[in-house]
């Protein structure tokens, strides 16, 4: 059984001659342990798909599934629980908290998530992430890759059915873009959840088992040769 | 709790800057609070010392126990449970080192007006007379001969009693006969059954009887209608309300710039699935913290302040008015926040992440 599915889901935005169609028709499906790519130009629609998938964007019509759970059926207050609970967001600014030193930041998850994580677990994904030294710093304190890897544990807290990031590697160099991408596929193995990665660095394609290019709205499977005659 | 009081605790600075001026404004709120409390005393320290439910006046003093005069044949047409007879004038009292505004009360030895000497003995022939301590504080002393302002009279302090002043002067309680021989002079005898009122106490004050041209005043009334008292209040209440209101201004003013700043982490957590509620909270729980902190502190250096206030301020600590004011103005300081909850709760967490 799929852990993410859309079916038909399409995004309009305006109307008449002003009419934009950001999403058109797209099918989709992520199994549990899937580390996805989403990639193309700026403007292609793949931040309306990530945002529609996260729940923060209603599509036109259409339907989103996650966990069996059909999230375009719901209020805003379930779909908001449903985005705390399964859901685990990594944005390109990493967007700590800037008063919560590491620690804090996970324990303010403890404090609004159903499903809390016990001690020995919450150990393993400091440790699994390395920041188990960083506990008590602020996020001024910490170096931009250091701050990514928190994001991460923040978005893998309690293990969530799906990881979205937005960019996550933007605003790193290569070889903590290269860090960071490559423990995110460690934990996604590891935790077998879900992970969708919207980027537009090519750099990292290798490190995905499935790539889709988005373009004008239409969500494609990624053929190497279409960006090549780019 | 948690968010709020992290915040504090990461930002000390500018926490302690807006919880010290909320504790400035409730140090204002509180001291004035004494003061308004403590003009009142001066006022009607006295009067709250008869325990009395009425007064009894003629109708053209209109309220006034200095312009009021009847007889004491007038007393005995009066129907109460008890009663006691006053009389009233007010001088200028010299004991040839100090001067002091006075109020001079005649009054029978055996009805309840007689107050409990704290010092010194009762009155029991001519020309004695029982002080208010605030003249004991004015450097006047038992024993000391006075000489009465418009009088040939001399008076000697034999006792002190306290809580003793009306309309801002200290009490001298003395016989009917001294009084009405200080006050007439050469036409005491003419006038030996004169005096200002009657002072009741009794169940039903509706119920007492009285005689033409005599009313019947309820003690409050009474007292909301000595001279200035009404206006010195409302004066002194309206400055506390002011700023109560203030404060609250100032707390919203600052929670929202404070809230907008954080605008986008709060669409981050929105968007990470953390309720508006939660945040609303965490928002509340702050200003609570911060009013809180300050009026405690507030409140703390009010009675510090007190402790070493000259004893001509008239400042007077009611605790449980303080504290009344101390939970208002923090309930209006929860009220200021409103304006960021509402931010809180129309902030879209999609376009706080750039989507």
């Amino acid at each position: 059984m799929a852990i993410l599915q859309l079916d038909k889901v399409k995004k309009t935005y305006g109307a008449g001659h002003k009419k934009v169609e950001a999403l058109k028709e797209i099918d989709f499906t992520a199994e549990r342990g899937d580390f996805i790519a989403i990639i193309g130009p700026s403007g292609s629609g793949k931040s309306t798909f990530l945002t529609i998938i996260g729940g923060l964007l209603t599509p036109t019509s259409g339907e989103v599934i996650i966990n069996n759970q059909t999230m375009t059926a719901m209020n805003e207050k379930n779909r908001s629980k449903l985005r705390l609970n399964e859901i685990g967001f990594i944005l390109q600014a990493s967007n700590l908290v800037p008063f919560l030193t590491v620690a804090d930041q996970l324990r303010l998850l403890d404090k609004v998530k159903n499903n809390n994580m016990t001690k020995e677990q919450l150990e393993g994904l400091y440790k699994d992430l390395e920041i188990a030294d960083l506990r008590a710093k602020y996020p001024a304190d910490l170096s931009g890759g250091q701050r990514q890897r928190v994001a991460i544990a923040k978005a893998l807290y309690s293990n969530p059915s799906i990881i979205l990031a937005d960019e996550p590697t933007a605003s790193l160099d290569t070889n903590l873009a290269f860090e960071v991408t490559d423990i995110l596929k460690r934990e996604t193995k590891s935790k077998n959840t879900t992970t969708i990665v919207v980027t537009h660095d090519m750099r990292l394609i290798n490190y995905f088992d499935k790539v889709y290019q988005m373009e004008d709205g239409v969500l494609a499977e990624y053929k190497e040769e279409v960006l090549g005659n780019e | 709790m948690f968010l709020a009081w992290k915040e504090m605790k990461k930002n000390k600075l500018r926490f302690t800057l807006i919880t010290g001026v909320l504790m400035l404004v409730a140090f204002l709120v509180f001291f004035l609070s004494g003061l308004a409390t403590g003009l009142q005393q001066l006022n009607r320290e006295a009067v709250d010392k008869w325990d009395a439910d009425a007064i009894v006046l003629t109708e053209e003093s209109d309220k006034s126990l200095g312009l009021s005069s009847m007889t004491v044949q007038d007393h005995e047409g009066i129907d109460a449970d008890e009663t006691a007879i006053l009389g009233q004038f007010s001088a200028i009292a010299n004991n040839d080192d100090e001067k002091a505004n006075i109020s001079v009360f005649g009054i029978n030895e055996d009805e309840f007006l007689m107050p409990e000497v704290t010092d010194g003995e009762k009155f029991t022939k001519e020309n004695e007379v029982i002080a208010g301590d605030k003249l004991k504080e004015d450097g006047f002393a038992i024993g000391d001969t006075l000489s009465l302002s418009g009088t040939e009279a001399e008076l000697t302090i034999v006792g002190f009693t306290d809580n003793a002043r009306f309309h801002g002067s200290p009490v001298l309680y003395t016989d009917l006969d001294t009084f009405h021989r200080v006050k007439f002079g050469e036409l005491a005898e003419q006038n030996s059954d004169r005096i200002n009122g009657v002072v009741i106490r009794t169940d039903n004050v509706d119920a007492i009887e009285t005689p033409e041209e005599i009313e019947v005043i309820g003690i409050d009334t009474f007292i909301e209608n000595l001279p200035g008292y009404t206006e010195q209040n409302l004066t002194l209440n309206l400055m506390i309300y002011f700023l109560i209101v203030i404060s609250a201004i100032i707390v919203a003013i600052f929670l929202y710039v404070l809230t907008v700043q954080k605008m986008s982490m709060f669409g981050v957590l929105k968007a990470q699935g953390i309720s508006s509620r939660y945040l609303a909270n965490s928002v509340i729980a702050q200003t609570f913290l911060i009013s809180f902190i300050g009026v405690v502190i507030g409140f703390g250096l009010t009675l510090l302040t007190g402790a070493f206030l000259p004893s001509a301020v008239p400042v007077s600590f009611d605790m449980v008015t303080m504290i009344i004011y101390g939970l208002i103005f923090v309930v209006v300081a929860i009220m200021g926040a409103v304006f960021s909850v509402r931010t809180i709760v129309k902030i879209d967490p999609l376009q706080a992440i750039g989507g």
